[in-house]
């Protein structure tokens, strides 16, 4: 609980990574910095006298690069799973003020590099429903779980190794000990790949609803279109 | 007689006041030759002109101040509709004159010669002036953007119609002429989404390149800034004199690219000395000879074993 004219502090403590390959491993540092380090992040607090934390998704674009890519014939549609991973959000009185990821976080460009996107990188499967490995993925509570729909439309087979998740227009509905978003439509076509939240998916049966989406879909889009019309016209 | 002498001396009295009026202002004076109906028709014509032409310019002005505001930045804007301003306030000046019937053509061609004169005193004016509508209609950078011009890299300030203020990253104001800019090499740093950070790195003879190489790979997958699509790129640039040169170049995204060259630079200095790898630097080897005294005396000079000398 934190009170009116309480500071909030919150720091990211990540594993630490190997810094070599001969095979050393440093102990853990446990010990954190003291509260005036700068690496600690504080938000001075209104009149609210608490605030939630929550899981969220990252502020970037997710680009979930598939451990086996595939190929996806002409006109053929594929029905599958993927997990991004979650943040943790600190919520205000409903107002989101920050978000940490729970792992290092990794960035990736999707798109060339003179028009591209920067991402959120991370690794994922793409998985039947049948595949062992879902039910462990699905008590994982660092993990979202994303039920997906590829469909190629162009008129050659397109060799699907990424997939990019737009995590502000998704919500993120909890269902028992799993997390789940809307189902996805990758559409392929000729131009591009596009996402989109599939229309034909019902919602998840006794799902609560944790997390709403940021932007919807239309308005991500003009905020899209807009931004590609200043860089192709660069007014 | 009487009587007529009476009338006589009555006219001139009755006249009296009529007449002090054209006294003050005469039928010949330049106020009656001014004040004529024709005068008259030639002020409201020229009222009409100006007042018609204010309200078409304001018009045009305020049309084109809510196109620009959409479609352009402000200053980009701002540029356009003063021009049209003052060129609508043209058209208003010389459709007066020609309302009030003056000759244009004298005054044209007096202009004209004004102009030329004008032409010459304001060349750099008139030059930077232009050259900004190209740099303008261009698009090479926008406000805001990181250029660097002739070894100079700022924040661009403002594009203003006849020179770019830049913002140094130590907060100077430096004001480039446009006609300097159209004719300087201008590199636009933040126009795309990432940038590459590319480092030259010098090994020694007897580091192991590929090795070198796992870890410069190694180096940067582990970064978190580094991104990991575009890959890093590697190549050996040749043997230099001193080792054998490497190129390698990381991916970043343009806003953290700062941050990640100082991160990349302090993980290849540790990880090189952590795993022993030297960098290379330019060194001088002297080999001494033996110098005779006497007949057969021979004094051994100490030999240095290596001496480096940068």
């Amino acid at each position: 609980m934190a009170g009116e004219g309480d500071i909030l502090a919150a720091m990211p403590i990540y594993p630490r990574m190997p810094a070599d390959t001969k095979g050393k491993r440093e102990k853990p540092n446990l010990s954190l910095p003291p509260l005036n380090d700068p690496l600690w992040t504080r938000f001075y607090m209104g009149k609210e006298d608490g605030y939630d934390l929550v899981p969220a998704y990252p502020p970037l674009p997710i680009c979930l690069r598939l451990k086996d890519p595939f190929l996806l014939p002409p006109g053929a549609t594929l029905e599958g799973w993927v997990f991004s991973r979650i943040e943790a959000s600190i919520l205000v009185n409903g107002t989101a003020i920050v978000s940490y990821p729970l792992a290092i976080p990794f960035k990736t460009l999707y798109g060339t590099p003179d028009a591209g996107v920067v991402c959120r990188f991370e690794e994922a499967e793409f998985l039947a429903t049948a595949e062992p490995v879902m039910s462990s993925l699905n008590d994982d509570p660092r993990f979202v779980a994303h039920p997906v729909r590829l469909k190629n439309t162009s008129a050659v087979p397109v060799m699907v190794s990424e997939l990019c998740i737009y995590g502000e227009q998704l919500s993120i509905f909890g269902q028992e000990s799993l997390m789940i978003s809307e189902r996805l439509l990758f559409l392929f076509s000729s131009s591009g790949v596009r996402m989109s939240l599939d229309g034909q998916a019902p919602l998840p049966p006794g799902a609560i609803t944790i997390a709403k989406p940021t932007v919807s879909g239309e308005e991500r889009f003009i905020v899209r279109s807009f931004e590609l019309f200043k860089a192709i016209t660069r007014i | 007689m009487e009587p007529t002498t009476t009338l006589a001396e009555a006219a001139p009295q009755a006249a009296a006041p009529a007449s002090r009026f054209w006294d003050i202002f005469p039928t010949d004076s330049l106020f009656d030759q001014m004040f004529t109906m024709d005068t008259a028709l030639k002020l409201i014509r020229v009222s009409l002109a100006i007042v018609l032409g204010l309200i078409f310019v304001g018009l045009v002005v305020a049309i084109l101040r809510r196109m620009t505001r959409k479609r352009m930045d402000s200053r980009t804007g701002s540029l356009v509709v003063k021009v049209a301003q003052y060129l609508g306030y043209a058209f208003i000046v010389i459709n007066a004159l020609d309302a009030a019937q003056v000759n244009l053509s004298a005054l044209l061609g007096a202009a004209g010669i004004a102009g030329i004169a004008l032409g010459f005193a304001a060349q750099t004016s008139v030059s930077n002036f232009i050259s900004g509508i190209f740099i303008v209609s261009e698009k090479t950078f926008a406000n805001g953007d990181v250029i660097s011009v002739d070894g100079t890299a700022g924040l661009v300030y403002s594009i203003d119609a006849i020179s770019v203020k830049l913002r140094t990253f130590d907060n100077q104001l430096i004001r480039i002429p446009n006609e300097t800019l159209i004719k300087s090499k201008v590199a636009n740093i933040t126009r795309f989404p990432v940038r590459r950070l590319n480092m030259d790195i010098l090994i020694t003879y007897d580091a192991d390149i590929e090795r070198t190489v796992a870890i410069l790979k190694d180096i940067a997958a582990n970064s978190q800034n580094a991104l990991k699509n575009p890959e890093p790129v590697f190549m050996v640039t040749g043997f230099k004199d001193s080792g054998i040169g490497l190129f390698f170049g990381v991916w970043y995204a343009t806003s953290e690219w700062f941050d990640g060259n100082n991160a990349m630079y302090i993980a290849v200095k540790k990880r090189f000395d952590a795993e022993g790898i030297e960098f290379a630097f330019p060194t001088m080897t002297i080999y001494p000879k033996p110098v005779a005294i006497g007949d057969d005396a021979t004094i051994p000079v100490r030999q240095p074993r290596r001496k480096k000398a940068v």
